[in-house]
């Protein structure tokens, strides 16, 4: 192979990213998922570990602003991009971002394995529509599974979040 | 994951594929990750090095050349659902996009490159695209080839993936009085269709079927493009007559269902069926819709 060629190929990765706000940086395998760098490398640990296939979204994080879920991104593909996981929420002085205080209020949980995704899934959300209906709630939820609830506290965390009455579902 | 693995973050295209060319066998692509990473995590993919090109920005956009949407291999299905372009002009691919299971997660780091390279029967947006009638095109050191999804479906010597880089698709701007619908029968949300069907019809004056186009996911291996059994409907009024003439074409069409968690092979056929018909139904009834208005 070509000189030129071979100096592309590295044997590790040094990933470069703002976490939290922080500027964070470390030397880590290719083959890194996105979650293991996050839980492993930086302790962050709200980040959990459902399936490490992509159906759960118990592994959500942000993106750029955008939620991803973080077992099936490669480490390496977030170089230079602002990742927010859960413990990027709350203010420095431990108030609760209105999302986490409205599912605290509205036990939307049980065991709570899921919460940080459904949190950071609901931020985008409200984000985008102030004022979602259950079916659009619902909709953009679909990639966070919850197996303790039966989603009907975490709809009205939900919707206490984007500050409408809570409501009996009509399903 | 293994931790031997290698990297390369190309610069630019032109390095990737000469990169490519460069590199024996064991090379992946890699972008959004959606596809290959599980089988990392698992150890069920073991890459020699993994090619990422996630960072090729000039993989990535939405524009309109020669009366085709020209969409980036790397263009994520968010931003696919919500392009003023693609809505405009082929809804029926912006609406494949929102139905794609996973959630919001999987729709923002998803790219319709990886969707179409993975080539997974249950996968939402190469039926559209084959209603649609839309081409592919990659780069290899050769330089760059396009040819039309339909004939790369077919062809098992793409190298995609490995040593070609698709680099972006090519959607035909849909006629405005056409009809289209994407039906997809799924139990929840967020998960993997048990049938899907793309379709779009257009009709004549009298609101008989002029033309018609259906393509079957989900239900075997690859795609199934029933459009051409669907011909002998063509003059026909839609309804519920030629609602159960579509569903009996679109079983009759499915030799080999697959079966696996979405159901098994009985019920996959019989669900072509159901999916078939609704989505000709709805298309239809679209361009009625459109033909009203359109006759003021």
């Amino acid at each position: 192979m070509a000189a030129d060629m071979q100096e592309l190929l590295e044997d590790s990765v040094l990933l470069q990213c703002r976490v939290n706000g922080q500027p964070r940086d470390a030397e880590i395998h290719s083959a890194t998922s996105l979650l293991d760098f996050l839980r492993d490398e930086l302790r962050l640990t709200g980040t959990h570990m459902g399936c490490m296939t992509g159906h759960c979204g118990a592994c959500t994080v942000m993106v750029n602003g955008r939620v991803i879920k973080s077992c099936i991104t490669l480490a390496a593909t977030v170089q230079r991009k602002k990742i927010t996981t859960i413990e990027g929420l709350a203010g420095e002085d431990g108030k609760l971002h209105p999302v986490q205080q409205a599912f605290w209020d509205e036990s939307g949980l049980q065991c709570a394995y899921c919460s940080p995704g459904m949190v950071l899934t609901t931020v985008e959300l409200l984000e985008l529509n102030p004022k979602p209906t259950d079916a659009e709630i619902r909709l953009a939820l679909s990639g966070n599974l919850c197996r303790c609830t039966g989603y009907q506290s975490i709809v009205r965390a939900v919707r206490a979040s984007a500050g409408m009455q809570t409501k009996e579902s009509e399903d | 994951m293994s931790l031997r693995v290698q990297y390369a973050r190309p610069r630019n295209l032109g390095q990737a594929a000469e990169l490519l060319g460069a590199l024996g066998s064991g090379v992946m692509i890699i972008a959004g990750g959606q596809e290959l990473m599980p089988y990392i995590n698992y150890g069920k993919l073991d890459p020699s090095v993994l090619v990422d090109i996630s960072a090729l920005n000039e993989l990535r956009g939405i524009e309109s050349i020669d009366g085709m949407i020209s969409i980036g291999a790397l263009t994520v299905h968010r931003d696919i659902q919500s392009d003023p372009l693609v809505n405009e002009s082929a809804p029926l691919l912006a609406d494949a996009a929102v139905q794609i299971g996973g959630g919001w997660q999987v729709q923002n780091q998803g790219t319709i490159g990886g969707n179409i390279v993975c080539m997974h029967p249950l996968y939402d947006i190469v039926p559209p695209l084959l209603v649609l009638g839309a081409e592919v095109e990659m780069q290899n050191t050769d330089g760059a080839h396009r040819t039309p999804l339909a004939a790369l479906i077919d062809d098992s010597s793409h190298q995609l993936g490995t040593s070609a880089v698709l680099t972006r698709v090519l959607v035909p701007e849909a006629p405005a009085t056409a009809g289209w619908a994407y039906e997809k029968l799924k139990l929840t949300d967020g998960s993997y269709g048990s049938a899907n069907a793309a379709a779009m019809v257009a009709l004549d004056s009298g609101g008989k079927i002029q033309s018609m186009r259906l393509v079957l996911g989900a239900v075997t291996e690859k795609p199934l493009d029933v459009s051409n059994s669907l011909e002998k409907l063509h003059g026909r009024m839609p309804g519920a007559e030629f609602g159960a003439a579509v569903e009996a074409a679109c079983i009759a069409a499915v030799k080999q269902p697959l079966s696996d968690q979405q159901g098994n092979a009985e019920y996959r056929q019989a669900m072509a069926g159901v999916v078939g018909r609704r989505a000709a139904a709805a298309a239809a009834q679209r361009a009625a819709k459109i033909g009203n208005a359109h006759g003021g």
